[in-house]
């Protein structure tokens, strides 16, 4: 009977020998979930302009699909009102958006300037250099 | 008696709102009355079995049943005297698995464990349907929090049928969410199919949290095990069923989970458990599957998946002890002890 501990033991080994003869190489995937502390800048420009999608309206019910048809009709008889809110809604987003990057850039650039100045200034080594050279 | 329930949000195909019923339908055999309602209510929710939260206007010192699992704006008005509550906290995702794939989910991830505490500590009983999240209300501060367990009547599933036959069937059931990590169970199945089982089929039974990371998660799949990746969202308790009858493992490399009813279920049925050991599922999974360490990566996954697919001892020596597990979570001694705090609730 294979007990779970022996099957890891059996399963890390294989994959040692599988890794060593090229077995598992992947390319890049395309999506990568692991979490994050805060939104890229990328994903924040791309949130920025409004495209709701059509097909996300819809009915629930069994038989909905006259429902459906009728909600969609509804939205492009309206198409000229709803168009002009999420343009102005895009507007602000892209404005506030480009504020916010703009204010990272300059605290970045702040934050540089500031490390320059700190910098020791007759080339001893700092302590992160000469506790390397300690090792 | 009457008990009532309220959900923070209620769909027909959430685990925690099928918990409610299941309380509800446990209620009704002793005879128990109330009612039950959400702050939210998904498209497609019968709302004559759970009614919006506005409604709820409980009777002096009845019991309240709150099966927190997110934020819920004004819930915190709602818990107070005279009515006497009982929370049960399931799970809250942290926030940073939502923020760069659905930020709207993150901010109520990240409201959510101050309001818990805050109504924990309001409550005349406060418990977690884990250890883990009984753990967590001790940790924010709520003195000597019970648990009771996910109410999971076997009863109600089809007898497990033989080994399957056909092609190797990797099964995952949970919501398509960040922190499930489905995108992990893709990439080690694309490993084991290619090294080992190039006829392998992955399933993925969930209801995916938006559309983008569905698409994205399609267009993974596709990339790495093309055609042989399918993902189901609408699917009935007798589909469900048969994708478990059909299973050779069920493979979960969620990085937090408060509990995983789907593990109760794989071992009902046989299936041997591959896992990461995060959160509630080392308590429950215990010596029934096989846990990965931390430092375990996909190609160690798609080998055990090679195991758990080829060699029977190893489904013969963890079928036994997941019959084990059930009899720990066993329906009828969950709901004895509920039954206890909720009379000992409606005592005063």
């Amino acid at each position: 009977m294979t007990e779970p501990a022996q099957a890891l033991a059996r399963a890390r080994a294989a994959a040692a020998a599988g890794r060593e003869r090229g077995l598992y190489e992947e390319a890049d995937p395309s999506l990568d979930a692991s979490p994050v502390t805060r939104i890229s800048q990328t994903r924040l420009v791309e949130w920025s302009l409004i495209a709701p999608d059509i097909e996300r309206v819809y009915s629930t019910r069994r038989l909905g699909a006259p429902i459906t048809l009728v909600k969609r009709l509804l939205i492009r008889s309206l198409r000229q009102y709803i168009g002009e809110a999420i343009a102005q809604e895009s507007r602000y987003n892209a404005q506030a958006t480009a504020h916010i990057l703009n204010l990272e850039d300059r605290v970045r650039d702040l934050e540089e300037q500031l490390k320059k100045r700190s910098k020791p200034v007759s080339g001893a080594p700092d302590g992160e250099a000469s506790g390397r050279q300690l090792r | 008696m009457k008990v009532h329930q309220l959900l923070c949000a209620a769909g027909p195909v959430d685990a925690v709102t099928n918990q409610g019923l299941a309380w509800r339908r446990q209620f009704a055999s002793w005879g128990w009355a109330g009612e039950d309602y959400a702050e939210v209510l998904a498209p497609g929710m019968d709302r004559h079995a759970i009614r919006p939260l506005k409604a709820f206007r409980p009777g002096r010192g009845e019991p309240v049943l709150v099966h927190y699992s997110g934020y819920a704006p004004g819930l915190e008005r709602l818990v107070r005297p005279p009515s006497r509550f009982l929370v049960l906290s399931h799970n809250i995702t942290p926030a940073r698995y939502f923020w760069e794939l659905e930020p709207s989910e993150g901010v109520r991830c990240s409201l959510a464990p101050a309001q818990l505490m805050k109504i924990a500590g309001r409550a005349n009983i406060a418990a977690g349907v884990s250890q883990f999240n009984a753990d967590e209300l001790q940790t924010g501060g709520v003195a000597d929090p019970d648990v009771i367990p996910i109410l999971f009547d076997r009863s109600r599933l089809p007898t497990p049928a033989a080994p399957p036959q056909g092609p190797p069937t990797v099964l995952f059931v949970g919501r398509l969410a960040p922190h499930k990590r489905q995108d992990l169970v893709i990439r080690a199945f694309g490993l084991y199919r290619r090294v080992h089982a190039p006829d392998a089929r992955l399933v993925l039974v969930g209801v995916p949290i938006s559309s983008d990371f569905e698409k994205r998660l399609c267009r993974l799949a596709e990339e790495v095990a093309p055609g042989a990746v399918s993902f189901e969202n609408a699917i009935g308790a007798d589909q469900l069923h048969d994708r478990f009858r059909s299973a050779h493992a069920f493979l979960c490399l969620s990085e937090h989970e408060g509990f995983c009813i789907p593990l109760l279920e794989a071992f009902h049925f046989g299936v041997p458990i591959i896992s990461r050991a995060v959160g509630g599922i080392r308590e429950v999974v215990g010596d029934a599957g096989i846990l990965l360490d931390a430092g375990d990566d996909l190609p160690v996954v798609a080998e055990l998946l090679h195991l758990a697919v080829s060699d029977p001892s190893l489904r013969a020596t963890l079928a036994p002890r997941g019959e084990a597990r059930l009899d720990h979570y066993a329906a009828p001694r969950v709901a004895t002890h509920m039954r206890t705090r909720l009379e000992e609730l409606a005592a005063g």
